[in-house]
């Protein structure tokens, strides 16, 4: 066994759970028994998917880091930001080989010491406990994680069922860039994407260590806070992808000065198709997270009124008793006064003016995180209570507190992901994050665990229930009235089943049914198309030791013969399926999952019983009825596949509309560029005591911060303007002016040689911008003996960045810590 | 015994009071009625888990239902000195939660002279009685019209599981001979127990006449038919968390149980009312979205959709399979003309499959509005089985609904903190939206008009929401502020797709508006959905024609009129629940079990008189 396992480790993660998919296949139609309610759930859902949204890991509690594991399961979750960290850096054809480079731990014995082969004997009685959902504790429960259904008892199950991937090396390298909280994220989420298996438990140790290393406040064991983490989190990710991006350009231009044969025309556009240089590399973080807020400042003695826009990445707003998420909204943009030790200072009347404030949004983000700011300070700024208020939140929202200019003022927004907080106070406590998957439904994830929750648990949150458990984060994503609709007509089939559930009256009523129904049986014919499968094989599989040609434009990958050797690929679609909830959404009867998978097992068990004993006759009947069922069935699974196609389609368009924008995006916003950046996350390590702090202040402050760049303002209205041209629908367009106001300023308080850069960038941008947009050329490998310098040159550019920021410690980036700077 | 007795207490201050425009509102009594502890076989509440994700009982909070046996008012109406006969204007029988107001929409039909209240001939409305024409629907001939049927059990006597225990008044029958006439009792269900009181003798207001615990069930709703209520008759109907039904006589003790153990819907009941006029029919609201009207007197018969006739049977199949348009139209599982009337269910819709959180009968009998969980109002005509008009909240779910005393309006309150005015008779072509009122710090959880306060062009309602605010709004249609696009009815859907420019969407929604028209202008024989599937022909048999209808689009803020409150008071530290406009004064109820009474200022100001004259 111990040598079964070497090998494992030998073959990463090219051989998956070993015995799962044993069991499955021995029993091939028949759900096993012993399933969890996640395994369940995914029970026989047809081939994995290639974007990795099929993919429902724990990840491992090494000691108080379940904030970072919540926050990375919302953003592992979160579809726009899952396929933009898969596709940066773009790859070129030659590193398909390589993968993530994991390891699959053994899993540790049902007694919790050793480390040995997860047969599954140990854990095989307590599993089937589950199966009974709510059955007793068959033992008196002698510890926490005996109870069958306590949280340890689960995620300690879940370490034993596996497969525990470690991240044991890390891959940066690969992508081009160095280790950083960047790489470190995308290795998880390749290796979750990867993964043969659609559950298990991943290791974020790694990323947690490079995380620690950059950010010093987080150096130690103690809770930390999941929306500073969030923010900081995305912080590095823009600042890890511009500093790459700035190295890129860097690395180019001593390419080309090398005497590469690259044209001056081609050169630029060679490298913002491929690495995005500057700004268009990271554009896709503020395409999606970045909101811009205005505020409008009046000076009561002079009636001037002034407005200074601001980037932010998430909402922090103040808590009332007994309001609503949209209430909180409200009273975030409501009229302010400024006044007292809070004058605003007003460049017509020359000195600290009374003044009326208030904050509009100006540009919506894509992804809404709101921070319900559930810690305050106490009265005498002794310590940080929590706030039990009651603040309700809809599965929908729209937003109240928008500027008349903003694009889209009934934008509509899903809740998608509820970071919850349990505790009685700020600094203890644990973080468990309820996910809305793509066609999963809702997720809970507490650490290694991972259950599906109805959609009603997801209000269990408002912060009045006892258990202490309350919203802290709240995920809104983008949405039209239309696909609510759609999916409010399909999964209110979902609900009905719950509802039935819950009341618990299904217990006669279903023999009944499991008599006359029939069961049905179903081959998910839902198989992906070869060619994309190829492609994203093309991203994902890179040779670790040929990092040549990192500058070559990314091609349409030649047709993988990996693909055999590919277990994913090989594997044949799992035959007989339970259905899957989209399938039994088409099928009417409100049956819960259970009771369909009970029938289906009574019913087979009666057909083999039959054959046994009267075996010919019996057979044929049982064939008649299956083919009867099958035919019955034919419709629904040519309904469902039609439907699946759909879906394909649409997440086809999805990607190439986010290609789309992203290649835009490239294109148009090249001349925001901006490294500086980058400095954000070392500001940030400021201690966590510090930022809990600034949590508990007014927003205001920080805003207050951004003063100093609104002389900028005029210069980068202008170029708005400018920028207006060439700007057609795309959201992005008023972010990209944004991080250029961010930059510009940066620019004016550090000094020419900055600029100047930032000008090549721009114009680099311009070249993008009219070159073929298709990089489909294999350029000459320019990096290919430059691979060493390219790192040599990382290197200064990572000194620089200490100095930088103390520089840019206030103001820039992130929004609260420069607020606790501008007060202090 | 854990549970206490109710506390009837008087606090008084300044933040016991709100002023609007026609005076001083101020806090009569606070009742605070005893929460029942869960039952011991009941899973503790608080559950040491906080992710525990087993099913949670559904519960609402305090619902309440007045009603006088009497005639005779309690206080002449402030503006109505109409038609209306004294027994209208006096206690009215109310309704248990959100759509209370259907009573004030009722009263007021009878103002118009459709239709019955207590007194009046239950079907002397214009409008045709529920099931009409179906003779398997006729009721028996009764000998003595006085003589009403009772429930078969005795409640009291019961050694049913479903009931934990039934404590009655020492001296109820004593209580019930003295009290006076034109007394008003209430009915409120709150958690597991279920209180009736008599809010006549201010003295004994705490104590309840009755008390029902039951076993596991909530309560959440319940209704009185004021048809057959008299003081030797009171037909009172209960709907609870396990999909099961009560229909209780508290005047002989009796009750019967109504689908029993689910065996027609296993889903709670979240809102129940006597259909209009009836005596022995009412329509509950599952929480799967189905309607069923039950006859309190019939047997359960086993249901589902596909043991009715193949009509209903196809009408169900179709419409789950035909995807995103099955909301578009109700699926009639069984009809009221149906021929096999021998047992319950009467008449079985499902609308959608999200809750439905409340409806309301319009004041004309005609129309039934529904709002659901996935934030759709539905017009209803419940005679002819057939969805007319379909709307959509700005986000989130609609929590509650009621009609204008006119029947022009509907009034939602919802998940986006707003109550939306509706005028589902003018919507034809375009978003159906009046107003949006702006005013609510969270979700609005009862609204209800003010009928007292209301006359041919203005209207008076208030609105109750969990932030615990009373608010109160002053609207009439010509003062309505309007922004700058008002003028022009705009059409535009709501639809918030990235890089749409706004030429665009006019288009779609040009479109959208179009084929909005073509719905619900033409009559039943066109059918204006885009649905292949559409489903007319083989609905045609079920009595009426049915066409898909296209929902109406959702008005964009820029073009919306917004109205702010005219009073806006936190009445409790609890979220609301309910409230109810009674001639003299504004009832409301909170979550934790305060029942408070706010007197009108012209009541305040004859209680000053009284005072000064003694």
């Amino acid at each position: 066994m111990a040598g079964f396992f070497q090998k494992l480790i030998g073959g990463g993660n090219a051989v998956s759970k070993p015995d799962n998919s044993a069991s499955v296949k021995g029993k091939k139609d028949e759900p096993p028994q012993d399933l969890t309610p996640v395994e369940k759930l995914l029970y026989n859902a047809g081939p994995i998917r290639e974007d990795g949204s099929d993919k429902f890991f724990g990840l491992e509690n090494f000691g108080s880091t379940c904030y970072c594991n919540s926050i990375v399961q919302v953003l592992y979750h979160s579809e726009h930001f899952r396929e933009n960290v898969v596709k940066y850096p773009p790859v070129s054809p030659s590193w398909t080989e390589r993968k993530v480079n994991v390891t699959i731990r053994p899993p540790p014995q049902a007694n919790g010491t050793a480390a040995g082969p997860a047969k599954g004997q140990p854990a095989t009685k307590p599993r089937q406990s589950f199966s009974g959902g709510q059955l007793a504790p068959p033992v008196p429960p002698l510890r926490p994680e005996d109870k069958p259904d306590s949280p340890e008892y689960k995620k300690k199950q879940a370490m034993i069922r596996g497969p525990i991937l470690e991240l044991a090396q890390e891959s940066s390298e690969a992508y081009g860039m160095q280790e950083c909280t960047f790489t470190c994220l995308k290795d998880i989420f390749m290796a979750l994407i990867e993964s043969q298996s659609r559950t298990g438990v991943l290791s974020p140790q790694r990323f947690l260590e490079i995380f620690k290393r950059d950010n010093e406040g987080f150096r130690n064991s103690m809770h930390q806070d999941a929306h500073e983490f969030y923010g900081i989190v995305l912080n590095d990710v823009i600042a890890n992808v511009e500093a790459n991006a700035k190295r890129m350009q860097e690395l180019t231009e001593s390419t080309s000065g090398n005497g590469h044969a690259v044209s001056n025309e081609t050169a630029p556009s060679h490298i913002n198709t491929t690495f995005g240089t500057g700004t268009p590399g990271t554009g896709w973080v503020h395409d999606i997270f970045e909101g811009v807020l205005t505020s409008e400042t009046r000076c009561l003695a002079c009636e001037t009124a002034s407005q200074r826009d601001e980037t932010f990445l998430d909402l922090s707003i103040d808590l009332e008793q007994h309001s609503s998420v949209t209430a909180c909204l409200q009273s975030f943009s409501a009229e302010e006064m400024l006044c007292e030790r809070n004058k605003f200072h007003c460049d017509r009347c020359g000195g600290l003016q009374e003044a009326e404030k208030r904050m509009k949004i100006k540009k919506l983000p894509k992804v809404l995180a709101l921070h319900l700011k559930r810690f305050k300070y106490t009265e005498d700024f002794t310590r940080l209570q929590k706030l039990f208020h009651r603040v309700v939140y809809p599965y929908h929202l729209r937003m109240f507190n928008t500027t008349d200019d903003v694009e889209d003022p009934d934008r509509m927004y899903e809740l998608y992901a509820v970071v919850v907080h349990i505790g009685g106070q700020a600094v203890h406590g644990h973080y468990v994050v309820v996910i809305k998957t793509k066609d999963r439904g809702w997720l809970l994830f507490d650490d290694e665990m991972v259950e599906p929750v109805d959609k009603n648990f997801v209000l269990n949150f408002f912060g009045d229930k006892p258990g202490m458990a309350c919203a802290y984060v709240l995920f809104y994503q983008e949405t039209t009235f239309e696909k609510v609709r759609e999916e409010m007509d399909a999964e209110g089939l979902e609900q009905v089943k719950l509802a039935s559930q819950a009341a618990e009256l299904a217990a006669n009523a279903e023999q009944v049914n499991g008599a006359t129904s029939v069961p049905i049986l179903k081959v998910n014919t839902q198989t992906l198309p070869p060619a994309s499968e190829n492609e994203i094989l093309a991203t994902v599989e890179r040779p670790r030791s040929t990092p040549n040609d990192i500058t070559s434009p990314a091609q349409p990958p030649p047709p993988l013969s990996e693909s055999e050797a590919h277990p994913l690929i090989a594997a044949p679609p799992p035959a007989p399926a339970v259905m899957t909830k989209a399938d039994e959404a088409a099928t009417v009867p409100p049956k819960t999952k259970e009771e369909k998978a009970r029938e289906k097992r009574e019913l087979r068990a009666q057909e083999k019983a039959q054959e046994k004993t009267r075996k010919a006759a019996e057979k044929e009947r049982a064939r008649l009825a299956a083919q009867e069922r099958q035919e019955q069935n034919k419709l629904l699974r040519e309904a469902l596949r039609s439907e699946q196609d759909q879906l394909q389609k649409a997440i086809r368009e999805s990607k190439q509309t986010a290609a789309d924008e992203e290649k835009r995006h490239k294109t148009e916003t090249s001349d925001a560029a901006g490294p500086e950046r980058g400095s954000d996350n070392h500001k940030n390590s400021s201690s966590g005591f510090l930022s809990l702090a600034d949590r508990s202040r007014k927003s205001m402050m920080a805003r207050k911060s951004f003063a100093f760049l609104k002389v900028d303002k005029e210069r980068d209205k202008d170029k708005a303007k400018a920028d207006k041209g060439d700007r057609t629908d795309r959201s992005e367009g008023s972010s990209d002016n944004r991080s250029d106001l961010a930059d510009s300023s940066t620019t004016t308080t550090t000094g020419a040689g900055e600029s100047a850069s930032h000008n090549l960038h721009a114009q680099n941008g311009t070249g993008a911008r009219t070159a073929s947009p298709l990089p489909a050329r294999l350029g000459p490998p320019p990096r290919s003996d430059t691979a060493p310098a390219a790192v040599d040159r990382l290197l200064p550019t990572h000194k620089d960045k200490p100095p930088l920021m103390e520089r840019f410690s206030f103001g820039l980036g992130r929004k609260k810590s420069s607020k606790f700077l501008s007060t202090s | 015994m854990i549970e206490t007795n109710n506390v009837l207490t008087k606090p008084s201050g300044p933040e016991y009071q709100f002023l609007v425009g026609e005076g001083l509102y101020v806090l009569r009594e606070d009742l605070h009625l005893a929460t029942p502890p869960p039952h011991p076989s009941e899973a503790p509440v608080v559950n040491p888990n906080p992710l525990s994700t087993a099913a949670q009982p559904a519960t609402v909070g305090t619902r309440l239902s007045l009603l006088t046996l009497d005639s005779g008012p309690l206080s002449p109406p402030v503006y109505r000195t109409s038609s209306r006969s004294d027994g209208v204007q006096g206690g009215i029988p109310e309704h248990p939660d959100e759509s209370q107001s259907s009573t004030d929409v009722r009263e007021s039909s009878s103002d118009a002279g459709r239709i019955n209240s207590g007194e009046m001939p239950p079907l002397a409305s214009s409008a045709p009685a529920f099931g009409e024409g179906n003779s398997a629907l006729a009721p028996p001939a009764q000998k003595d019209p006085n003589k009403r049927r009772k429930p078969k059990n005795n409640m009291s006597k019961s050694n049913s599981s479903f009931i934990s225990r039934v404590i009655n008044h020492e001296t109820l029958a004593k209580r019930l001979q003295e009290r006076a006439t034109d007394g008003m009792f209430a009915f409120v269900n709150i958690n597991r127990a279920f209180q009736w009181l008599d809010l006549s003798s201010s003295a004994k207001k705490a104590d309840y006449l009755t008390k029902i615990l039951f076993t596991k069930a909530h309560c959440l709703c319940h209704d009185v038919n004021r048809v057959t209520r008299s003081s030797s008759h009171i037909d009172v109907i209960m709907g609870f968390s396990t999909g099961e039904i009560i229909w209780w006589e508290p005047i002989s003790q009796r009750y019967t149980r109504l689908n029993k153990h689910g065996i027609i819907n296993k889903a709670p009941v979240f809102e129940i009312e006597w259909i209009p006029g009836s005596e022995n029919l009412f329509l509950a609201a599952h929480m799967d979205g189905s309607l069923i009207v039950y006859d309190k007197e019939k047997e359960d018969g086993s249901f589902s959709a596909e043991d009715e006739g193949g009509l209903a049977r196809t009408s169900s199949e179709m419409g789950s399979g035909s995807g995103s348009h099955h909301s578009c139209q109700i699926q009639v599982n069984k009809s009221v003309h149906s021929k096999t009337q021998k047992t319950n269910p009467v008449a079985v819709w499902k609308l959608s499959n999200h809750r439905i959180n409340a409806f309301a009968f319009s004041p004309d009998n005609r129309h039934l509005a529904v709002v659901s969980e996935d934030g759709s109002l539905r017009i209803i005509d419940y005679l002819k089985e057939e969805l007319l008009d379909l709307f959509y909240a700005y986000y989130g779910g609609l929590t509650c609904v009621c009609w204008s005393p006119d029947g022009k309006y509907v009034l939602t309150g919802g998940q986006d903190d707003l109550i939306s005015i509706w005028c589902p008779s003018e919507a034809e072509g375009s978003s159906g939206l009046v107003a949006r009122c702006q005013g609510h710090h969270s979700w609005v959880t009862s609204v209800a008009f003010d009928p007292w306060r209301c006359d041919d062009k203005n209207y008076r309602f208030g609105s109750v929401g969990e932030d615990g605010r009373l608010c109160l709004w002053d609207f009439s249609v010509g003062m309505l502020h309007r922004p700058r696009a008002a003028s022009v009815r705009h059409r535009g859907s709501v639809s918030s797709r990235p890089g749409l420019t706004p030429l665009h969407r006019a288009e779609t929604a040009a479109t959208a508006a179009t084929n909005a028209t073509g719905a619900s202008g033409g009559d039943a024989a066109s059918p204006g959905g885009p649905d292949p599937n559409s489903q007319k022909a083989e609905a045609e048999g079920n009595g009426g024609g049915k066409r898909m209808v296209v929902p109406h689009p959702v008005e964009p803020r820029a073009t919306t009129a917004m109205l702010p409150p005219v009073s806006s008071k936190t009445v409790d530290q609890d979220p609301l629940c309910w409230l109810e406009f009674t001639p003299d004064a504004i009832l409301t109820s909170c979550k934790s079990g305060h029942i408070r009474t706010w007197s009108r200022p012209s009541e305040l100001a004859s209680q000053l008189e009284e005072q000064k004259q003694t």
